[in-house]
């Protein structure tokens, strides 16, 4: 019986040292999750599909997102959905029951999301993911520390000679959820503004919102005051900065790791991350570049917002790693 | 090292025009070579800037999987077949107008359904989405022009340049439809990478009046 050999577009399978590839790479990465006293929660790839209509209609997720999950009618005529990303999923079935629990709450998990998405370069439908979030008490912030366990993670993946680190320079871009608001608003034209600051299109200047033309090209503006009440986070952003680079010590800029505080990466309109992405994003926002890729190989970022919807008070930091396209990045 | 991809296509000059104005050194370039090292001087001092020559509709596509850097391309291609990529600048010279052409100089009358040929069927079904009468837009892979000559189709959506080719044949143009341009493409990653370099060679071409809006 000769059966179709190829697989759905998107999807991939490994065989013997490919698979011990991607194992050794997972090994490595909770081995070090672990050692920081991050405990592994393993979630379901099957969920219901209602829950994330819920956040759909909250606005906590984007409309395209629903675009993206693969739902289906099971056999008992309900609605489900696959796994498309497990911060949502992670944070439904936490908010619940973590009334219960000691906080902090570190926690990791691993495994595969599936997602549609457009027939583009490096962009799989099912892909490994690993990923860490820290889970606390309101106003009790952890981005440097989801920051530098990202980063180091990296570093890890990637290898820690010298010769591969001069050849794989990791870039690390910070940005502020929502910081370019005001700006986009005072536009003459938010949706073109947005689409032009997405696509770092200097035609921005000509749409009413002068100090763009700065972000767009550099990151930020040259007068930090017209961000309006976004302005301290963003300098809070640089002083994350400096903290990161001091921490990192010998593997800093400009070797190894380069680090830069770029609003127009993550720019969107409202509040929430890059449209299509991780829309739940309302704090410090970060993404992780390799030499060879032309996507982020990880991301993450601040995202208490979420958890409130849920009906649980807390300060929510994670972040994940794209380990599929960390092995492309680093073969 | 910065990787360029250049068009082979008649975006060719544009882009070589704007690497000029960079002080990329294109003395040694041949158009032949599909691969080749080139330098370039800029604040930080010398380096090598790797260019490659690529079909458009192929161009995007190498920025896409980080093959290349950045690259130029137009519009016309970004439109059609869409490009997860920055877009920081569009260059003045090499422009052309994707125009709405017929064997008659009169527009469909309202509520009529008509036959739309074009190389770029995706981007012309939303250039006439909203229009009082309906398309039925297929591709076509050349001589687009030739459709409402020989009536299999009522119109046509093709890049104008001079508009030579309209006259020859009695057809008309009677709608511009966008503009084209030829456009810096770069992918998110390499931005990130050789921000610097970019933002230096992009400005070094704004200053030799070079972009357009």
């Amino acid at each position: 019986m000769r059966l179709r050999s190829g697989l759905p577009l998107g999807v991939n399978a490994a065989f013997f040292d490919e698979a011990k590839r991607v194992r050794r790479l997972e090994a490595r990465l909770t081995e070090r999750l672990e050692g920081a006293g991050y405990d592994e929660v393993l979630l379901p790839i099957l969920d219901y599909y209602e829950p994330y209509q819920e956040l759909l209609g909250e606005r906590l997720l984007r409309g395209n997102q629903a675009d993206q999950l693969y739902r289906f009618v099971d056999r008992d005529g309900q609605l489900l959905a696959l796994r498309y990303d497990f911060t949502p999923m992670l944070a439904r079935l936490a908010a619940p029951q973590i009334g219960s629990w000691t906080l902090p709450a570190r926690l990791f998990y691993r495994g595969d999301v599936v997602r549609y998405q457009e027939p583009r370069p490096g962009r799989l439908r099912e892909s490994a993911q690993l990923g860490a979030e820290i889970l606390d008490a309101p106003d009790v912030g952890n981005e440097q520390e989801a920051l530098e366990l990202f980063v180091e993670l990296l570093l890890s993946a990637i290898g820690s000679d010298v010769a591969s680190a001069q050849e794989r320079p990791v870039e690390i871009v910070l940005g502020v959820a929502g910081a370019l608001d005001e700006l986009v608003a005072s536009s003459s034209d938010p949706a073109a503004t947005v689409e032009a600051l997405a696509r770092r299109d200097r035609r921005v200047a000509g749409l009413g919102a002068e100090p763009l033309l700065d972000v767009v090209k550099t990151g930020l503006p040259q007068d930090a005051s017209s961000l309006g009440e976004h302005a301290p986070a963003v300098e809070e952003l640089q002083q994350r900065r400096e903290r990161l680079l001091e921490a990192l010590g010998s593997d800093a800029a400009p070797r190894r790791v380069r680090v830069h505080v770029d609003l127009a990466e993550f720019a969107t309109f409202g509040s929430g991350g890059q449209e299509g992405e991780h829309p739940y994003y309302d704090g410090l926002m970060f993404r992780a570049y390799l030499a060879g890729a032309a996507q982020p190989v990880g991301n993450g970022g601040r995202y208490d917002g979420l958890f409130r919807a849920l009906g649980a008070d807390v300060s929510a930091t994670g972040f994940s790693l794209g380990l599929d396209q960390l092995l492309e990045a680093t073969s | 090292m910065i990787r360029i991809g250049l068009p082979k296509s008649r975006n060719l000059e544009s882009a070589l025009e704007a690497l000029r104005a960079a002080d990329v050194e294109l003395d040694g370039f041949s158009k032949r070579r599909l691969r080749q090292t080139v330098r370039w001087t800029g604040e930080d001092g010398t380096e090598d800037v790797e260019l490659f020559l690529l079909k458009d509709w192929d161009l995007p596509l190498y920025v896409e999987y980080g093959i290349a850097d950045c690259g130029f391309v137009g519009t016309d291609v970004l439109e059609e077949r869409g490009a997860d990529l920055l877009a920081p600048l569009r260059l003045a010279n090499g422009r052309s107008r994707m125009s709405l052409i017929g064997a008659t100089a009169e527009l469909p009358r309202d509520g009529a359904q008509i036959r739309v040929c074009s190389k770029y069927p995706q981007w012309t079904r939303r250039l006439l989405a909203g229009r009082p009468w309906g398309a039925e837009v297929f591709r076509l892979w050349g001589s687009v022009e030739l459709g409402p000559l020989l009536e299999l189709a009522e119109l046509a959506v093709d890049i104008v340049q001079t508009g030579a080719t309209i006259r020859e044949h009695d057809l008309h143009e009677l709608e511009i439809l966008s503009e084209i341009a030829p456009t810096l493409v770069v992918s998110r990653g390499a931005f990130q990478r050789h921000r610097k370099r970019l933002n230096e060679l992009m400005a070094r071409v704004e200053a030799a009046g070079l972009v357009g809006s």
